[in-house]
């Protein structure tokens, strides 16, 4: 019994772990490069989320019968797609002009992107909060002894974990991505190194949008899509990255976990006050150890 | 008190921080409250409200930049200041029963308690966007305990708010009448003006802005850095508390939407608007930005996306605001007056 409590006190908080950590990989990995904290980051995500949503309305009635897992994985892909071509349209337009900007102003400007996101989502998409069903493969539970695991859920933790297994490959035992490290160490040298230093931040850029909008369409079943998704999950992509060290892939996934532990136990034991353990690790940790738990002292 | 003369920074910016007299930004602001005046006799009763909230979102904005235009120091949490303002006023005026006047006193002091208590912690980290995200935290924190403590009435927040009836010796004004709450908000808020100007041009005010340029040489000038921005942080969140105590009654209903991050974000868009570089900034970008609320408040959406571009625009082609734009045309004429140099 007690058991089974845990166990299920476990999987919901590495759902919302790996959740959170979807869409923080994104914007760890902008700001690790371009050293830009980007608000919009979440609007992005939530763009991606109704991307997919509209591509599973127009294409489920056109195959007939109930959506596939493999639409849902389609419809994510598309998503990461379109996102990643907002992405260079928003690199071109305001992240080039805001190199050599104050970081105040840098922040002022993506919130000022964010704004853009939510009102650009309500014209397109309204205000109504629109519920979506995972496929039916995803539907339902697992049980294992007297613990419940969501199929949905399982889904997610799979998918948080194959992004971190995917980026950590791409960041350590590919050109490119050892590329991408190198300038977000040293552009300087990079650059007297012959590399197009502006060329990696503009993949960069699309990289970390692509998972954004993945992001999205990957947890399209896990909440409600409503406007205001986009400023819940970037406050807890921001906790995420600030525990985990900011601009560290691997920060942001133990960050995540570990952020998700201490929110569960937290809601267990203060049931009336639910994301207080969040915000109370997340100062402290800004105040002990600003650069996070696996950041770099700068 | 008046403006240094002579200094570069006066020449060159006439209407910057510094740029006018008191004595100017005196008559400028009762030249405003003048006008302010006219609004009940000009306006229905929807616009009046409007422009007592931004009477309010003025101070707001102001306080903010006493912060950030003044001092360099971005925050991005003042609407915990605000919220505290509101339901303090809200909670002392209708559950403990105290007069209006003593209840909106009390608010600020609550205010300024909260500053003290969060800025002494938050100003540890100063460097970066950390202290942004750090203030952020503490107000998603005190949105979180508003709408979770039962005494303040969790999600729905408290309504049914009465206007005060104010009673000084020999005198009783009743203010739940017609509009005359708003002349009550215009003062107050004209008094509030009044005093962050005075502010801003004490020693104290230059050594804010000193410290902004260049905090190394401040604190070797034998300026306490760390204390002044700490002073500075709570005379912002008192004042702002005070704004924030006004929306209780002239609104009649709070609720933990005052204390929500995207409530933090108002002032930021009123200065950065307005210009961030003048003292009267954040009052211009407080009109401008109700004016383009209310124009498109039917348009589900254009509001955020018309805000969002413009403070981009602001951001990336016009960083001095709109005061910033008219500052340098103004420039521009009188040094075609006096002929080229």
């Amino acid at each position: 019994m007690l058991l089974a409590d845990i166990a299920t006190l476990l999987v919901n908080s590495l759902t919302w772990a790996m959740a959170t950590f979807l869409v923080a990989a994104g914007l760890t990995l902008v700001f690790g490069t371009l050293h830009i904290l980007n608000f919009s980051h979440g609007g992005f995500f939530m763009i991606g989320a109704y991307a997919a949503y509209s591509l599973g309305n127009w294409l489920t009635p056109l195959l007939g019968g109930p959506p596939s897992v493999v639409l849902y994985l389609f419809g994510s892909l598309v998503a990461g797609v379109v996102v990643a071509l907002l992405g260079l349209l928003v690199d071109r337009l305001v992240l080039r002009r805001l190199s050599g900007v104050e970081d105040a102003y840098v922040l002022i400007a993506t919130y000022a992107l964010l704004l853009v996101c939510e009102g650009a989502t309500k014209l397109v998409w309204g205000l109504k909060y629109q519920s979506v069903m995972p496929p039916p493969a995803l539907d339902g539970a697992l049980l294992l002894g007297d613990a419940v695991l969501p199929r949905l859920s399982l889904f997610i933790i799979a998918a948080g974990v194959l992004c971190f297994v995917g980026l950590e490959v791409f960041l350590n035992r590919t050109r490119p991505g050892r590329l991408v490290k190198a300038i977000a160490a040293d552009p300087w040298m990079a650059r007297l190194m012959g590399v197009n230093v502006r060329r990696v931040y503009t993949a960069t850029v699309a990289i970390g949008f692509a998972l954004a909008g993945l992001a999205g369409g990957l947890l399209l079943a896990n909440q409600t899509l409503s406007p205001s998704l986009a400023s819940a999950f970037v406050i807890q992509a921001f906790g995420v990255i600030i525990v985990g060290g900011m601009g560290s892939i691997s920060g942001a996934f133990f960050g995540a976990i570990l952020l998700g532990l201490i929110d569960a136990v937290g809601q267990w034991l203060l049931p009336g006050l639910p994301g207080l353990p969040f915000f109370l690790a997340m100062t402290a940790i800004l105040l002990l150890r600003p650069e996070g738990l696996m950041g770099r002292r700068t | 008190m008046s403006a240094p003369s002579g200094t570069a920074a006066a020449a060159s910016a006439p209407l910057g921080f510094f740029g006018g007299s008191l004595r100017r930004d005196l008559a400028i602001l009762l030249a405003v409250m003048a006008l302010g005046a006219l609004v009940p006799a000009l306006l229905n009763r929807g616009l009046i409200f409007i422009a007592g909230m931004v009477w309010i979102n003025a101070v707001f904005g102001l306080a903010f930049n006493l912060l950030f235009g003044l001092g360099g120091v971005l925050s991005f949490g003042q609407a915990m200041f605000f919220a505290a303002g509101a339901y303090a006023a809200a909670v002392f005026s209708q559950q403990f029963g105290l007069p209006f006047a003593l209840a909106w006193g009390l608010a600020g002091v609550v205010g300024g308690l909260l500053a003290g208590a969060v800025g002494a912690v938050a100003l540890r980290r100063n460097e970066g966007v950390y202290f942004a995200i750090l203030t952020l935290a503490f107000a998603e924190l005190v949105h979180l305990l508003i709408s979770n403590t039962a005494l303040l009435g969790r999600n729905d927040g408290l309504a049914g708010l009465a206007r005060p009836v104010l009673s000084l010796p020999g005198l009783s004004l009743d203010l739940r009448e017609g509009d005359r709450f708003y002349y009550l908000i215009v003062l107050a808020c004209g008094g509030l003006i009044a005093l962050l100007r005075w502010t801003v041009g004490t020693p104290f005010g230059r050594a804010l802005q000193a410290l902004k340029q260049d905090p190394e040489r401040a604190e070797f000038l034998g300026i306490p850095v760390r204390l002044h921005r700490w002073a500075g942080f709570v005379i912002a969140g008192t004042l702002t508390a005070l704004a924030g105590a006004l929306v209780a009654p002239w609104a009649q209903i709070v609720t933990p939407e005052l204390a929500h991050w995207s409530n933090s974000t108002n002032p930021i868009l009123y200065t950065l608007l307005g210009g961030s570089a003048y003292f009267w900034g954040p009052v211009l970008g407080a009109v401008l930005l109700s004016a383009v609320f209310y124009i498109t408040r039917t348009l589900v959406g254009v509001s955020d996306l018309v805000t969002g571009l413009l403070l981009l625009s602001v951001v990336l082609a016009l960083p001095g605001g709109v005061l910033g734009m008219l500052d340098r045309w103004l420039r521009r004429g009188r040094s075609a007056q006096d002929g080229p140099r």
